[in-house]
């Protein structure tokens, strides 16, 4: 028997044996508006996403009887799969790599703050249906993860957060200044070079060195000529950072033209192709 | 991104609280400035202390939206910027363009004096 849709929230099953989480998630995402169905066993679990016509299940991926990441692939193979986000204490690049393999919404290292998983189900339902475009895995290994993506803003959280848990090894300065570089380069490969539209693609490589991390963007644009870069705060002289306000007003262009004045600072090297629809940003490890 | 606004004398009081990015916290920033603006309310001082994360949208709106308000003979002020926050007002030199305050007191005292 299918689970009833609520008025204004999400149809979610909630798949975790450890009974306390259970309660709590299921409460608090109750409150937030959803039908939350619960379980703590794997066969269960796929059974009732099989019948249960699910938009979300949030999954545990140690529980007894099955594997999640088995549970992940039964749910994503459906003809309209619910969005899956992954919930886990495995904290080995393995494992999120797979679920990411397996088409994994987002991956939540536990433990974590209940809130957090309500904000990612509101992000879901703000960008839906977005939130369902998939990911190409090209290559899912932790010193190589190279996936193709198509080109909505949405896609920079989900992807900014998967190689994010990937670098969780590194001091927190290093990995904050790189995960909002990573996001500036990827917003505007996405905005500019793809222009938003989901049928077009960005490929993104992710190379970990053991002295560096190497990130590389591709959009499908046709680049852009620094010099012409007006109505970008790099384009300023000295002591007058608005002046590209000017040129921005001019053209119709919504305030901003921080993000490559940001990511320079941010990273060790920031280099383009030719053409500039193609760019690597470089992070030194001493 | 929500906010949470207060009023004291002539000053608008705006707590930010969560994500200052592209197409969520820039927008909600914008709209709820324009609205002020349009009641002539332009001495504004913006407490950043719960901004989770900004962009470079979301710095950008910043920059915008004191301009309007400067051009209208008001002013924006910022008060607690994180580390994070403060980093990304360094990299951008806005620093240099905003007044940036640690007390709220303090930032309230500075529109007496300098309006």
């Amino acid at each position: 028997m299918p689970v009833p849709a609520p008025l204004t929230g999400r149809r979610i099953l909630l798949v975790d044996d450890d009974r306390g989480l259970r309660h709590v998630l299921s409460t608090l995402l109750t409150e937030a508006g959803h039908a939350v169905d619960t379980t703590g066993d794997g066969p269960d679990a796929v059974a009732r996403i099989e019948r249960g016509h699910f938009d979300i299940v949030l999954l545990d991926l140690g529980l007894p009887g099955m594997s999640g990441l088995e549970i992940l692939a039964h749910a994503r193979a459906l003809p309209s799969p619910p969005l899956v986000i992954v919930m886990t204490a495995d904290d080995t690049s393995s494992t999120l790599l797979e679920a990411v393999r397996r088409q994994a919404y987002r991956y939540l290292r536990k433990p974590f703050a209940p809130n957090e998983v309500v904000a990612i189900i509101a992000g879901a339902m703000a960008t839906a249906p977005h939130a369902a475009l998939s990911i190409e895995v090209v290559s899912a290994k932790p010193e190589w993860l190279e996936v193709i993506a198509p080109c909505s803003l949405e896609m920079a959280d989900r992807i900014q957060s998967f190689v994010m848990h990937l670098e969780a090894d590194l001091p927190e300065p290093i990995r904050e200044s790189v995960a909002q570089a990573f996001r500036e380069l990827l917003t505007n490969a996405i905005e500019w070079g793809g222009k938003l539209d989901t049928t077009k693609t960005v490929r993104i490589s992710c190379v970990r060195g053991q002295r560096m991390l190497l990130y590389r963007i591709s959009d499908p644009g046709k680049g852009f000529d620094i010099d012409g870069l007006k109505h970008a705060a790099i384009s300023n002289p000295d002591g007058d950072p608005l002046k590209h306000f000017a040129e921005r007003e001019e053209q119709g262009i919504r305030p901003g033209g921080f993000g490559l004045a940001m990511t320079r600072s941010l990273v060790d090297e920031l280099i383009y192709n030719e053409s500039r629809n193609e760019v690597m940003l470089i992070k030194y490890l001493s | 991104m929500t906010i949470v606004e207060e009023r004291v004398a002539d000053v608008t009081i705006l707590r930010l609280k969560g994500r200052l990015e592209l197409d969520t916290g820039d927008m909600v920033l914008r709209d709820h400035v324009n609205g002020l603006v349009a009641e002539g309310r332009v001495l504004l001082l913006l407490d950043m202390h719960d901004v989770t994360r900004m962009d470079s949208a979301g710095i950008g709106m910043l920059a915008g939206k004191f301009l309007s308000v400067t051009r209208r003979g008001g002013t924006m002020r910022l008060l607690h910027l994180t580390n994070r926050t403060g980093r990304l007002m360094h990299v951008t030199r806005l620093e240099t363009v905003f007044e940036i305050f640690h007390d709220e007191d303090e930032a309230l005292r500075s529109f007496q004096t300098r309006p």
